[in-house]
Parts: C-alpha cells; structure tokens; sequence
C-alpha cells in the first residue's frame, strides 16, 4: 500500500498539517499510533497527547485542534468516553472533527457516534490505525466535515440488512454490497478500487447501480453520498422493525 | 409474667420480667420439628392390671349377691343383691375408666376403693354375727366414701365448706352410729332393704342393752343423717352454681346422677327414721333406683368431658385448616376452653423461656405443678404451653385437645415457614452465584480487552506500520500482508469469545442496544419490537439477554428456513418481559422432551427468579416468553451516572 492517495491535500505549504489531539489511555496504542502518524507528518501534527478524558477536554481547550482522535474507552469510567467527548464537542468546538477509535465491532457504538450527526465523526477500529490510507481518509474526512465508519463494522450492518427480509440492501449483488462498505466507510473510489482489486470504471457503474437500487438520488460529493448511505444503514440498523416492511 | 398454680397459696399472676426479648420471626422458629409421637394411647388398649381389677370387681360382685342372697338376713335378698351387684360393677367400670381416661387423676381409684367398700358392706347379709357387723360398718363406711366422691368430684381431696359435709358425716358415725352399736342388742344396716327381718344375727359389739338410750342415738343418728344429705346437697348446688363452665359440663351428669340419692336420703332420714312415717314400696322403689343411677353420674362426666374435647378438636381443627395467624390460634383457643384470659406461650429452647406472641418474656414456674398451664410439643422437646385459669385443670381432655391443635397448626405455620425461608434461601444463594458468575464473565470480557485484545491490536498497528516500510511487492510484503490477513482473523476470533463470555453492550449500555446488537448478528430474519426498559441489576439482564439469545439459536436450528422471527421487549409496572415468537414449524411440547437449550433458559430464569413459558403447536410457531419481577429499587441509576 503506497501513500498515494486521491485527494490533493488541502491544507496549503503556509498551513502544512492537521492540529490533532490524541487520547488514549493504553500506551502500546498510543505509540503505535504516534509512530503511524509520525509517517505523515508533514500533513499532521500531534499537539498533546491525553491519557483520559479530562485532560482530552483541556487540550483541545487549549490547542484548538482540527481533529482529535480519541479511545472510546478511558479513565474516568472505562466506557464510553470518547463517545461522550465527541458528543462535548458538538456543543463546545463544532468545527473540531473527531476519529474515535475503538476495539467494538458492535455497530451500537458507532451508531451513537452518529446521533447528533455525522459531520466531521469517524469511527475507527484501532486494529486498522496502522493502515495509512484509513487513518489519514479517516482524520481528512473529519477534518472538511465528512465522516467514516470503519468498513468491518460496516460490514456487520450490511450483514444485518441482508437478513431482513424485504430489505432494499438484500437486491444488491455481492460486489455491490463489498462497493457500499467501501462507500460508507468514506473510501475514494480509487480506494475501493485498490482494495477490491477492480477498475474505477467498474466501482462508479456498481456506485450508480447501487444508488438506482437504493433510489437515492445522485450526487457528486463524496461526504455527502457517504452520509446517505451511512444514515440508510444506521436506521436500518438501528430498527429493523415493522416500519419498512 | 409469672404464672402460678392455684394450688400455690397467694400466687397467682405476678407480672415479674416483662422484657420484649424475641420477635416474631424468633417465636416462628423456636423449634425444630421433632416427630416423634407423644403418646400412643389411641384406642386404650386393656393394661393388665385393669384386667385383673375387673375380674377381681366381677367376683366381688359375685360374692356380694351370694352372700346377700344366701344368707337370709336381708329383708329383700334378691333386691338388694341385684342393687349391690349393679352398684359393684357401675364403681369398678367408672374407675377403671377413669384410670383410662385421666391417667393422671386418681380420681378412679377412689371409685374402685368405692367397689370394694360395696363388696364389704354385702357382708350385712351375713348371718354370722361378727361378718354381719363388718358388713354393716361397711355400709357406713360406703356411705362416707360415697359423700366423700361427691364432694371431691373431680379431684381426690377436699377442699374448704366440703370438710364441713364431710365433718357431719364422721360425726353421723361417731356420734350416731358408733353408739348405737355399743347399746343396741340388734344393729341394722344403713340400706333398708338390707335390714335383718325376723331373727337377726347377735350385736357382738354389745356392751350393754339399753334401749332408751339406744332409741336416743337413733333419733340423733337420723337428724345427724338428715343434715349430712342436705348439707351435701347444697354444697353440691353451690358448687355447680359458682362453677366455670368446663367444670359445669363434668359436674352436671353427676349431680343430676347424684342428687335424687341424696335427696331422697335426706328424705328418708327425716321422715322415716326421725318422724317415723311408715315407708311405702314406691319409696323404696325410688331409692332403689336413685341408688343405681348414683354411680352412673361419674362414668357420664368423664364422658360427657372427652366428648366436649373431641367437639372441640374438631371445631379447632376445621378453623386451623386456614392456618391462621398466631393471634388467631390464640383467639380460638380462649374460645374453646371458654377462658376470656387463656394464653399461648411459646418456648424459646436457646433462652430456656417461655415468651408469649408478642416476644415478652412469660416466667411459668414449674413449682405450680402445672395446673394454670399445661406444655406440648413432641417428645421432651417443648414447644409451647397454654396459660388457662386453673379450674380448667380439671378438664384435661378439652386442654390437651386443644393444645394438640394449637400445636398441629403452629408446626403447620412453622412448617411452612421453614419451606418459604428455605426457598427463599437457596433463591437467594442461586442468585448470588448467578451474580458472582455474571460479575466474573465479565471481569474475564475485561481483562481480555484491556489485555490480550489490546496488545493484539497494537501488535497489528505495529505489522501495518513494519508494513509500510518494505516494498508491498516484494516477497517479505506479501508475507507481511498475509500475516496480516491471518492477525485479522485471529482478532476476530478473539473478538468473538470475549463477545461470547459477556456482551460489553450489555454491561454498558444495557439491554436494549445489546439486543439490538445481537439482532444484527442473528442468523434469522428478525423483526425487532424493543421498548426503552431502561437498566435493571446485571444478573436480570444477562438472564433476560442468554434467554433472548437463546431463543433465538433455538428458532435458527428448528423453527425452519422460511422462519421469520420476532424479538420484542417491554415492562409494566410489575416486571419485565420478554418473547421470542417465530412462525416456524413449532412442536408438540408435552411430547417433547426438554432440549439443554429451553432447559438452559428455565435455569437462568429460575435463578434470578423469573419464569419462562413456552408455547407451540405443530405449524403454528413457538413462543417463549418470559418476565422477570421488578422489586422495589432493582432499577439501577447506571443509565444516569455520566458526569
């Protein structure tokens, strides 16, 4: 996997890199994740790094970051911090972008990640923090207001949907399905190209079939066609219920 | 509270340690059941002492009508023979049944005493000077015995004004009697049948023969009678009027029994010994008759008195069947023994003390003999003791049946008690351990993630970054990504099991996402219904979540593949519930033997005490449906804690 990637880097040579706070209680994490940073750092630059939600909440008081990247699960309690330091941002520093990585698949959490709304949330399993492309889309993505769920817990939405029966997701063909998650996940099409091993070509002509199954209308922006089909699955995830049948 | 036998002069009731010592929970379990039965004696079998005391009664009687009507010297021989024999035989049967009956009393005795004193009187019909004059003694001495029944009746001894009937009685003897016999050439018996007709056997007693003073003594020997009869009768009288009812009901057949005798030897007395009137056969015929039926009035006592008991046991026992409350058993207690005042009290064998219902401390003092209280229980153990005014010591039958009932229904109480704690104990203990496990899962799901998860997952950073610097074409990167691959998976798996031994959802967010949860990762096609429950304590909701799982493995592996399933989710204001419908081929329960899973399910419910019901008819789906009780402060305040 090489570094390059679509999407020219918007920050110009004046302003070269992202602010970022990071919090995260476990250190092996930690300095895995400095050291995966330290391989872009002339478009990041960690201001502080935070070992529990406290000390996240004063850092980005006094750094004003452009994102924080934060553990889901750190002192005080052991939970859901990083969910709730998220949730404190909206109202304190909307235009912070917030990457919470996590150990959970389980969709629940991202879900409520996403209850105030996607812009600028992504949720990241930590085991894919080394993979370059995810961690910078992820921290770009946040960073212009976009938001990104890690393509595995997308997956067990996607699986869920399939079960349902009468769902719109289950006409999608087996590619199509792979496509979404890549689509949900915030990858590029270049990206979902790379990873699926297919042609651009031929992920844009599943994009527009998937958008024709889904009856979603067309649209260019990529965070925008991320968030429509993020919200799609987390309703349908979220409630699977009678309503749509 | 001191309580005292009556017997005991001046004590009676003395309030002395009045402490509340015990709660109720400590009088309900006071004792341990100990069945061992009291006292075998249902049906009285024969002891062989009573065997023989009859035979010997049986030949007395014999003896007495051979002597009386072979001798020739009553004036009605076979007359007072047939009174003597009957007499004889009503004595030895009502002592020997009451020896039965009241074993304690020796009330009986006095009565076969009585047979006896008949047997020697029949030696009246003797015509040998000296046995004649034994019999006539005895006659007396029958008469005196007789007084003395009455006057003791229930018990043996005398007590207060009876001394008095009883003073007048020696003194008819002494004074009348005795020396009568000193100066008259011919004495008579005191039974007028019985008297000599023609030649009488000689006075060998005689000292001199003077007529005058004999006719002196016999009119004071009549007066002396007179008064003795009458003052017998109202002491009777008095007595049955000031009697408690108990005593009433065992008094009453013996004073009707006994009265018309008495009366008419007062009669008697007055009229023919002292006025001289003429006796007539129909006067004769009465005494007779009144003599018979004497005796019988003790036998109808004892009888009337078990009857009463056994009325009593009934009544007791169709009220008890309810198993009352302590208060209650009490309440019919004072009922039955018609004692406004009785009391149960109950032994507590740790503090070696009775106390009564309401914990304080009641001191019954074993000096009093036991006759204002009476204790039950089973075999030495006591149990409880019922307090009673002391004239009901002479009704032992209706006490110790109602102590018998009193005591069936306190061990029902307790019985049943001890089967609610004991259920209530190994509730408790299941849901400790039910707790303990929850609490351990998830310390394990925990330590994994915080653990072996997290040094995996940095390890898998540190791959993706060593990654990173090697050419990806190169053989050490495709190596490197195909190690990758295999890292994935194995965190998966990892991921899995910690899942597996306890849902973090579940511990941190509850039932409701973590049933969602799992309805994304269910295999069937699911429609879900779940209310906002909010949080219950953790054992609750593991049992409801492994149910709901479970339920839904079960509607996987045998509902079908067309199954749809539906998991729905809600409380009211007693519980919360759970069901797991599917519309899939269904069973038939009752011949359908217990999977582990649905058996699985029944144990994680029962241990957390909830119930689990399941529902299905061939081609008509299954339904497991279970709730859990909501107890006063079970929903925990884990859904509000965030700062």
């Amino acid at each position: 996997m090489s570094s390059t990637s679509e999407q020219p880097a918007r920050r110009s040579a004046r302003q070269p890199a992202y602010r970022l706070v990071v919090a995260e209680d476990a250190y092996l994490i930690r300095e895995g994740i400095r050291s995966a940073l330290e391989r872009d750092e002339d478009e990041v630059e960690v201001m502080e790094y935070c070992p529990d939600f406290k000390s996240l909440l004063r850092a980005v008081e006094r750094h004003n970051p452009d994102v924080v990247i934060t553990d889901i699960r750190m002192p005080p309690t052991n939970t859901d911090e990083g969910i709730r330091a998220a949730a404190s941002l909206w109202e304190t520093h909307p235009e912070v972008g917030v990457v919470v990585i996590s150990q959970y698949v389980s969709p629940h959490y991202a879900l409520t990640l996403f209850e105030h709304g996607s812009a600028g949330r992504a949720y990241l399993l930590k085991e894919h923090v080394g993979h370059r492309i995810q961690l910078m889309e992820a921290i770009r993505e946040v960073a212009r207001g976009g938001s990104v769920v890690d393509p595995k817990v997308v997956d067990v939405l996607v699986e869920a949907r399939l079960r349902a029966r009468n769902s719109p997701l289950s006409q999608l063909t087996k590619r199509e399905r792979e496509v979404l998650a890549g689509v949900a996940a915030g990858q590029s099409n270049a990206a979902i190209a790379d990873s699926l091993f297919l042609t651009k070509r031929a992920v844009e002509k599943n994009i527009n079939s998937i958008f024709a199954k889904l009856d979603l209308t067309d649209d260019n922006t990529v965070s925008r066609r991320v968030q429509a089909a993020l919200l799609f699955l987390a309703e349908a995830g979220a409630e699977p219920g009678p309503e749509e049948e | 509270m001191r309580v005292c036998g009556h017997s005991r002069p001046g004590g009676c009731r003395v309030p002395l340690n009045s402490s509340a010592v015990s709660s109720q929970s400590e009088l309900e379990s006071l004792v341990d059941i100990d069945v061992t039965p009291r006292d075998p004696a249902f049906g009285m079998p024969l002891r062989k002492s009573d065997l023989a005391l009859g035979a010997l009664a049986v030949t007395g009687a014999c003896a007495a009508v051979a002597i009386v009507a072979t001798g020739g010297v009553a004036m009605k021989p076979t007359a007072y023979a047939a009174v003597l024999a009957a007499n004889i035989l009503t004595f030895a049967v009502g002592g020997l049944l009451w020896r039965h009956g009241r074993p304690s009393s020796a009330f009986g005795n006095l009565l076969l005493v009585e047979a006896f004193l008949l047997v020697v009187a029949s030696l009246s019909g003797s015509p040998a000077s000296a046995l004649n004059l034994i019999g006539i003694l005895g006659g007396w001495a029958v008469a005196v015995g007789a007084t003395w029944l009455l006057l003791s009746f229930p018990g043996v001894r005398l007590r207060g004004s009876a001394w008095i009937v009883m003073g007048i009685a020696t003194a008819t003897v002494l004074l009348g009697e005795l020396p009568l016999i000193l100066v008259s050439p011919t004495v008579r018996d005191l039974a007028a049948m019985g008297r000599c007709t023609g030649i009488c056997p000689a006075n060998p007693a005689l000292a001199f023969d003077a007529p005058n003073v004999a006719h002196t003594f016999g009119h004071v020997e009549a007066a002396l009678q007179a008064a003795w009869a009458t003052g017998l009768l109202v002491y009777l009288a008095a007595h049955f009027v000031r009697a408690s009812q108990p005593r009433r009901r065992l008094v009453a057949p013996v004073l009707a029994a006994s009265a018309p005798f008495v009366a008419a030897f007062a009669v008697k007395a007055l009229l023919v010994d002292l006025a001289g009137v003429p006796t007539s056969s129909w006067v004769q015929a009465i005494f007779t008759g009144t003599r018979i039926l004497f005796p019988l009035g003790f036998i109808a006592g004892l009888l009337f008195a078990r009857a009463y008991a056994g009325e009593a046991l009934v009544y007791m026992a169709r009220r008890l069947a309810g198993r009352p409350p302590v208060a209650a058993v009490e309440q019919l207690v004072r009922r039955v023994l018609d004692d406004p005042e009785a009391r149960l009290v109950f032994w507590l064998p740790r503090r070696k003390h009775y106390v009564d219902r309401h914990g304080v401390w009641v001191e019954l003092d074993p000096a009093c003999s036991g006759k204002t209280w009476r204790s039950f229980g089973h075999g030495n153990t006591r149990v409880l003791a019922i307090v009673h005014d002391p004239m009901l010591g002479e009704d032992p039958e209706l006490v110790e049946a109602v102590g018998a009932a009193s005591l069936l229904a306190l061990d029902n109480r307790r019985l049943q008690q001890d089967l609610l704690d004991s259920v209530q104990a190994l509730r408790t203990s299941q849901r400790r351990l039910v707790k303990a496990a929850s609490a351990e899962r998830r310390k394990i799901e925990r330590d994994l993630h915080d653990g072996v998860q997290q040094k995996l997952v940095a390890l898998r950073i540190q791959l993706e970054l060593a990654l990173d610097l090697i050419e990806a074409e190169s053989v050490a990167g495709r190596r490197l990504a195909g190690l990758g691959a295999r890292f994935d998976d194995a965190l998966d798996d990892l991921r899995l099991v910690a899942h597996g031994i306890y849902p973090p959802l579940l511990s941190d967010e509850g039932l409701v996402p973590a049933l969602h949860e799992a309805a994304r990762r269910s295999s069937v096609p699911l429609t879900v219904d779940l209310q906002d429950v909010g949080r219950f304590p953790e054992e609750h909701e593991a049992a409801i979540y492994y149910c709901c799982l479970e339920a839904l493995q079960n509607v996987a592996k045998h509902a079908g593949d067309d199954a749809d399933a539906t998991l729905r989710l809600w409380r009211d204001r007693r519980a919360v519930h759970f069901a797991v419908s599917d519309d899939g081929v269904g069973f038939v329960p009752s011949t359908h033997a217990r999977g582990a899973g649905l058996t699985n399910m029944n144990d994680r419910m029962g241990a957390v005490g909830g119930a689990l019901g399941v529902t299905s008819e061939p081609g008509e789906g299954t339904v497991v449906e279970g709730r859990i009780t909501i107890d006063a402060g079970d929903r925990t305040g884990r859904d509000v804690v965030h700062v």
